[in-house]
């Protein structure tokens, strides 16, 4: 029996070596109780990530597709139903690409209307991402007082469109609903009332330590690479790049609602949550402004089913970024093609670098700072290469671990309320309260 | 017209081709292959149009259209280039703009593309890892729903 020649084996043992010091760590896909599944392949060194390669599509279902076999209006509605959070802003691009193809303008209360309910829709996803942001730092005080506060502006929601989420509210050149009379002083008190608790809370989250300590100098990128890999909306903004639809394209009514845009340079995850509390802030009073100069006139302008051939891009600032609607006709009564694309797909590859030199225990912090919430993976698999040995984490427990990774005494002090709650408990159970 | 505009219609010149207005502050302009790179280059670097927006895949008939959308401000920049359907490949612009990486995937797998240059070209981004290699890329025209539906086995086809 011959030996490997010298060079041979040197190059065999080094690969081991090699591969032993880095492990892979299949990141994904499902989670039952969130909206989007993704899959993120990492690979890492001791605790440190230094390289992840996503896979996403895992909900794809093909609406560009579809689009093509259905009439102009309804595909506005189809669109719609692509976010569930976010859902008003698809409409409005859809039906702003549709826009430019006719030559019908839409009236100027319409555009005011749209103006409002899509800051409204801003608040109420910026509200439920401060929520996610302190659930998954370990802070759920935070995540209970924000949800509720978010109802305040869903409530309006729903009194203006009869819905708190799928408002329908857009038609092709116009709105169907127009605001109910007597709302303005109401929508006026809860703005006033939303902006308070933005302020308390970002007072809050600069003074508490659980939120310093998994936010601070945690997921920092570059103002050039962000600029680089495209990046769009606040977490454009958070680096610097006044990157705003809003501001350099103005649509809807937001050349005339005086618009605050808000930028910093600290860049990193903290920066990020006082960046949405501050524009939190911002939306609030362009929707007071907003209702309290509604103009008067029509709301919609009917128009023919047949869109005359043409193409046409239009972008709008949604609440996590710019997306991007295209539309085009040849002349008949469904489109030839529609193309969307939507912020998180323009913001992974930031992302992949702001999870780069990060330890495990942050990745649920990173990945939901996006706001795509794909940072709730409730299955994790390990895999260690030395020992061969695998296991399983749920969400919940990886919530845990990164917990138990900033606060040890903190987790201690639950365990033993938990276990002194749960012996009580016992003893209630056998001995009768 | 906007001084972006007039400089891009010096190189839209240079690359043998003009600008076309779509609407105000809207414009396209159709690129050969050979001077895809050469154009986005002078776009990206000397006219500071840094913010790919996405790109779109157009199926046209004979050949695939692939749209470069581009904005800056007010000004929305249509960069298109056609290639062939008998041979479906592309160069990819990931060396001048490293954000279309994920862009580049969808083409793939939507259209049926090859993005020369790619590092992840061999890697699916939203189709299946099992989708058929005998069933056409879904956008293409020829493809159809009910044809995949079946095909994946997820439903019956409609009658």
């Amino acid at each position: 029996m011959s030996t490997p020649p010298e060079k041979e084996r040197k190059e065999a043992s080094a690969g081991l070596m090699e591969y032993s010091t880095e492990s892979l760590v299949p990141f994904g896909p499902i989670h039952p109780a969130l909206k989007e599944p993704e899959y993120f392949k990492l690979v890492l060194e001791g605790e440190r990530i230094v390289q992840v390669i996503p896979r996403i599509g895992y909900v794809h279902r093909g609406l560009e597709k579809a689009a093509e076999s259905r009439p102009w209006i309804q595909n506005m509605y189809m669109f719609e139903r692509t976010c569930g959070i976010c859902s008003f802003v698809h409409s409005l691009c859809y039906s702003q690409a549709v826009e430019e193809l006719t030559l019908y303008q839409v009236p100027r209360r319409a555009k005011y209307i749209r103006t409002i309910i899509a800051e409204m829709e801003r608040i109420h996803s910026h509200l439920l991402w401060v929520g996610l942001m302190g659930h998954w730092a370990g802070f759920d005080t935070l995540f209970m007082w924000v949800w509720n506060d978010r109802e305040v502006v869903l409530d309006l929601v729903e009194a203006i469109a009869g819905n708190r989420v799928h408002k329908s509210m857009n038609t092709l050149c116009g709105v169907r609903r127009d605001m109910p009379e007597n709302m303005e002083e109401r929508i006026v008190e809860r703005m006033k009332f939303l902006t308070d608790r933005a302020r308390y809370y970002r007072e809050i989250i600069d003074t508490e330590e659980t939120m310093l300590a998994r936010t601070e100098n945690i997921g920092r990128v570059s103002a050039d690479t962000a600029e680089k890999l495209c990046a769009v909306g606040p977490m454009a903004r958070y680096v610097g790049l006044k990157y705003d639809v809003r501001l350099n394209d103005p649509y809807a009514a937001y050349d005339e609602v005086p618009l605050d845009v808000i930028t910093t340079t600290q860049g990193d995850v903290h920066a990020l949550l006082r960046l949405r509390l501050d524009e939190l802030i911002a939306s609030a009073n362009m929707v007071s402004y907003a209702v309290k100069n509604l103009p008067d006139g029509p709301i919609r302008v009917k128009i023919p089913p047949i869109i005359p051939a043409g193409e046409h891009v239009s972008h709008c600032e949604a609440p996590r970024g710019e997306i991007f609607y295209y539309a085009k006709s040849t002349g008949g009564r469904t489109p030839d093609r529609i193309k969307s694309r939507q912020p998180t797909m323009a913001n992974i590859p930031t992302a992949l670098e702001m999870l780069k030199g990060q330890t495990l225990a942050d990745i649920p912090i990173v990945l939901t700072a996006i706001d795509p919430c794909f940072g709730c993976m409730d299955r994790m698999s390990f895999y260690d290469t030395e020992t061969n040995k695998k296991w399983t984490w749920s969400g919940e427990e990886l919530r845990q671990y990164g917990i138990n990774y900033y606060f040890p005494e903190r987790s201690k002090k639950k365990q033993h309320l938990a276990e002194a709650l749960r012996s009580q408990t016992n003893r209630c159970l056998k001995e009768g309260f | 017209m906007s001084e972006i505009i007039t400089q891009l219609a010096k190189y839209a010149e240079e690359a043998g081709t003009t600008v076309n207005s779509l609407r105000k502050e809207e414009s396209l302009v159709e690129v050969s292959q050979d001077h895809l790179k050469a154009f986005l280059t002078h776009l990206v670097n000397d006219l500071q149009v840094t913010h790919l927006m996405t790109i779109t895949g157009l199926d046209l008939g004979q050949n695939l259209g692939i749209t470069y959308n581009f904005s800056k401000e007010r000004e929305i920049i249509n960069v298109r280039t056609i290639v062939p359907k008998t041979n479906p490949k592309a160069l990819s612009i990931v060396d001048i703009v490293p954000g279309a990486i994920l862009y580049e995937m969808e083409l793939q797998d939507m259209f049926g593309l090859e993005f020369i240059g790619n590092p992840w070209k061999n890697q699916k981004l939203l189709l299946p890892d099992e989708w058929p290699a005998d069933l056409p890329p879904p956008l293409l025209k020829i493809s159809k729903a009910d044809q995949i539906r079946r095909r994946l086995g997820l439903e019956a086809a409609k009658p």
